[in-house]
């Protein structure tokens, strides 16, 4: 049987994969850690106000922080007492505050109840019960999904597209969620189709994952659909197809302008640990307390995927997967393309975190970098049909001002063209520097 | 193990982290490597004169390079493969007769005029080792124009050997059954033509090797088809009306000039659209300087006036916006 893969129109790149990792290692849950750090940002929005008091015993669960403004709150992830307090290492804003839960060792959980009516909840109940669980998206971006779900006016939404595309090398955890929880994804879906108001429902899944293709459309025949058609869509391996506005034009054909988000084009993106989760805070009002992490890379001894208590501790993270292999030289947060270096483990896991990726060897950029050979292999990769080369000669130059005609703004730092780059060059820091300076002084001169 | 790893520190390079097989200087030797048949043919074709020529060459532009780079006290950057490649290329365009001192001038010119002058590897606008050969047409017109020989049998030809034409000097000079005179020495002329078995440049002369070599790099996916496609097409619309299309397309340096000059990353055009044109006129010309102008071969000069075209080719023809702010599709 021939399937047509779907895929986006323009550039890309096919870097190796190392899915084999841990693709075929189920989701393992981690005992409770002895102490959580829970910071008050883990994602995009005012940080959270914390409810809770020193030495106060709380329970999995109990909410510790409340909602600030258009964020969402925080939950205790495993039962204790309550710490003072503190700053603490956080993975991607330096340091911030955190609430500290030393555990007891207990796993106190607060009682869960089946609401059956949760399929037809009144949709404002339906979007609190999702706020209040303290929901942002899994797939690293931590956008908190009720301000997702909640259209701008006058927008015309007909299609929810759920992100399985996991494209960034290593990850599996968005495959083994589908894997093992289809009907979760599925229902999580629906009830997320039913919040804006659509009646198609399309997964977009790589190819490489086409194991999960099969418990899907059988979850998707099982579960209730409410008239909301559900239709799994294999794609291409190609990253980046799991960028929002490559994977709609992959599934649809439709492109999303420039610096405007899919709703441009009547299509919400949510991803598929998100979908799981909105069952959880629909159906039990349970919170979002923890999340997976594909552990993984030539750094580990034996590479997992885990199902940690936020908070958790990445070096208890790579304890459980056999420790720190002596020579890795690199931790990432997140996929290697698009994801953070970090300087230590003594970090927590936060809401938006689905991978860690420890490597040994040389980075790309510790051998230095030689001039523009002007190859083109960027401006082929820009899945934006970007010119990263023009870019960065201008900013090298110092004449990041002059970028601006060939894209630097509308760059979503996918890293493909630093890929692809045969002389080294970091092109994506390029692109970076053109888009800060051009966009300080359109601010000047809209102020003067 | 957890005190000491968990707050050890590990290097932080912004993303992203992973990067693809491929470097400058391996493109570079994979040019180098696909070079290579058709020059070694060439001195199994020529014998100890072509050898010369190439080792002359090549000293000529690492010479270059490493003083310019010793002069301005930059890094040496010999390894990349880059002035090598000059020297290779700058060689295979050369009569076989030239002497060792003009081929080793014009590999220190290629480099120092064609490329480090405009700032080093990937900021000059012409192709260096033209540059090169455009000097050696002025400096040795002679020896640039007389220097052929017949193919010999390896090592046997001797140094003194007679001067022959090209087969494209011939048709030039004498008609069409003239040049395919000039390259029958061996039996069929158009066999000879395939093979390399006739009088012209080291490089130039076995279309069949330099399409080997092509083929290489295109499966390495270093090459594209699309500008020595369009050279060849520019060549056979302007050349048609002459009927001697097929002797154009293989009598000549177009093959190497075509996949291997007018094909360098720097002095190419980015975006197809921009190739095609460039290609086109880079065809256009050598077919029009070879039929109404001073030389029997054209692709040199047709090359480097395109060169200068490429700057406003980049800005002309830009790749395709997938979408642009604020114009939904």
């Amino acid at each position: 049987m021939t399937v047509t893969l779907h895929t986006f129109s323009k550039g890309g790149i096919h870097p190796a994969t190392h899915k084999d990792l841990t693709a075929s290692a189920p989701i393992e849950t981690l005992p409770p850690p002895s102490e959580v750090w829970l910071p008050l940002s883990q994602h995009i929005g005012e940080p959270s106000v914390p409810c809770v008091a020193k030495n106060d015993l709380v329970v999995r669960g109990q909410k510790i922080a409340e909602a600030a403004g258009s964020g969402v709150p925080i939950h205790a992830s495993i039962s204790g007492k309550v710490r003072p307090l503190d700053k603490r290492p956080h993975p991607t804003l330096v340091s911030a505050p955190c609430i500290i839960i030393a555990g007891d060792g207990q796993r106190t959980e607060r009682e869960w109840t089946d609401d059956p009516a949760w399929r037809e909840l009144p949709r404002e109940e339906a979007i609190a019960r999702i706020r209040d669980a303290g929901l942002v998206g899994l797939g690293g971006a931590a956008f908190p999904t009720w301000r997702k779900l909640t259209l701008p006016p006058g927008a015309k939404v007909d299609t929810l597209v759920i992100n399985g595309a996991e494209c960034e090398p290593y990850l599996t955890s968005d495959f083994r969620t589908m894997l093992e929880q289809p009907l979760e994804v599925v229902e999580g879906s629906i009830a997320m189709a039913r919040l804006t108001g659509v009646k198609r429902v399309m997964l977009g899944i790589e190819i490489d994952k086409s194991a999960a293709i099969a418990p899907l459309e059988a979850a998707a025949r099982e579960a209730r659909t409410d008239g909301i058609t559900f239709e799994v869509v294999p794609c291409e391996v190609r990253y980046p197809q799991g960028a929002e506005k490559q994977l709609v034009e992959s599934l649809l054909g439709r492109k999303v302008p420039a610096r405007a988000l899919p709703s441009a084009v009547g299509v919400v993106v949510q991803n598929v640990a998100t979908a799981v989760a909105v069952v959880d805070a629909l159906r039990w009002r349970k919170p979002l307390m923890d999340r997976v992490v594909t552990v993984t890379g030539d750094g580990v001894p034996h590479p997992k995927n885990l199902r940690v208590p936020l908070g958790t501790l990445l070096s208890a993270l790579v304890q459980a997967c056999g420790g720190v292999s002596p020579d890795v030289t690199r931790v990432i947060a997140g996929g290697p393309m698009m994801g953070r270096a970090l300087p230590r483990l003594d970090l927590p896991v936060v809401k938006g975190l689905n991978g860690l990726v420890l490597l040994k060897g040389r980075g790309p950029l510790e051998d230095g970098n030689g001039p523009c050979i002007s190859c083109a292999r960027c401006v082929d990769a820009c899945p934006l049909g970007l010119e990263p080369d023009q870019v960065s000669i201008r900013v090298e130059a110092g004449k990041s001002l002059e970028s601006g005609p060939f894209g630097a703004l509308e760059c979503y730092e996918c890293g493909s063209c630093s890929y692809v780059c045969p002389s080294g060059r970091p092109l994506l820091q390029f692109m970076q520097v053109a888009k800060a300076t051009v966009r300080r002084a359109g601010e000047l001169r809209i102020a003067t | 193990m957890s005190e000491t790893t968990a707050t050890r520190p590990f290097i932080v390079e912004p993303g992203p982290h992973v990067h693809v097989e491929e470097s400058t200087a391996r493109i570079m030797w994979w040019v180098n490597g696909s070079l290579a048949p058709a020059a070694i043919w060439g001195v199994f074709v020529f014998g100890l004169p072509a050898l010369i020529v190439l080792v002359s060459s090549i000293a000529g532009a690492l010479g270059g390079e490493a003083l310019a780079q010793r002069l301005l006290k930059r890094r040496l950057t010999l390894a990349d493969g880059s002035a090598f490649c000059t020297g290779l290329l700058l060689a295979m365009t050369l009569p076989p007769r030239l002497p060792w001192y003009a081929a080793l001038l014009g590999g220190l010119f290629a480099i120092l005029f064609g490329k480090m002058i405009f700032g080093g590897l990937g900021f000059n606008l012409f192709n260096p080792a033209l540059v090169g050969r455009a000097f050696l047409m002025a400096s040795f017109p002679l020896a640039m124009t007389a220097g052929w020989m017949a193919p010999q049998p390896w090592f046997r030809a001797p140094l003194d050997a007679a001067t022959t034409p090209t087969p494209l000097a011939a048709l030039r000079e004498h008609g069409l059954g003239a040049a395919l005179a000039a390259a029958s020495a061996h039996g069929s002329p158009w066999l000879a033509l395939l093979l390399g078995l006739r009088p012209g440049s080291i490089g130039e002369v076995s279309v069949l090797l330099v399409a080997l070599g092509a083929a290489v790099l295109l499966a390495r996916g270093i090459l594209r088809l699309t500008i020595p496609l369009a050279v060849f097409a520019g060549v056979a619309l302007v050349t048609l009306p002459s009927g001697t299309v097929a002797l154009q397309l293989t009598g000549g340096g177009l093959w190497l000039g075509a996949f291997f000059m007018a094909t360098d990353y720097v002095t190419s055009p980015n975006t197809r659209n921009g190739q095609i044109v460039f290609g086109l006129v880079i065809g256009m010309l050598t077919a029009v300087i070879r039929l109404y102008g001073g030389y029997p071969e054209g692709i040199c000069y047709a090359i480097l006036l395109a060169n200068t075209l490429v700057p406003a080719l980049n800005l002309w023809f830009r790749p395709r916006r997938v979408a642009l702010a604020g114009a939904p599709s």
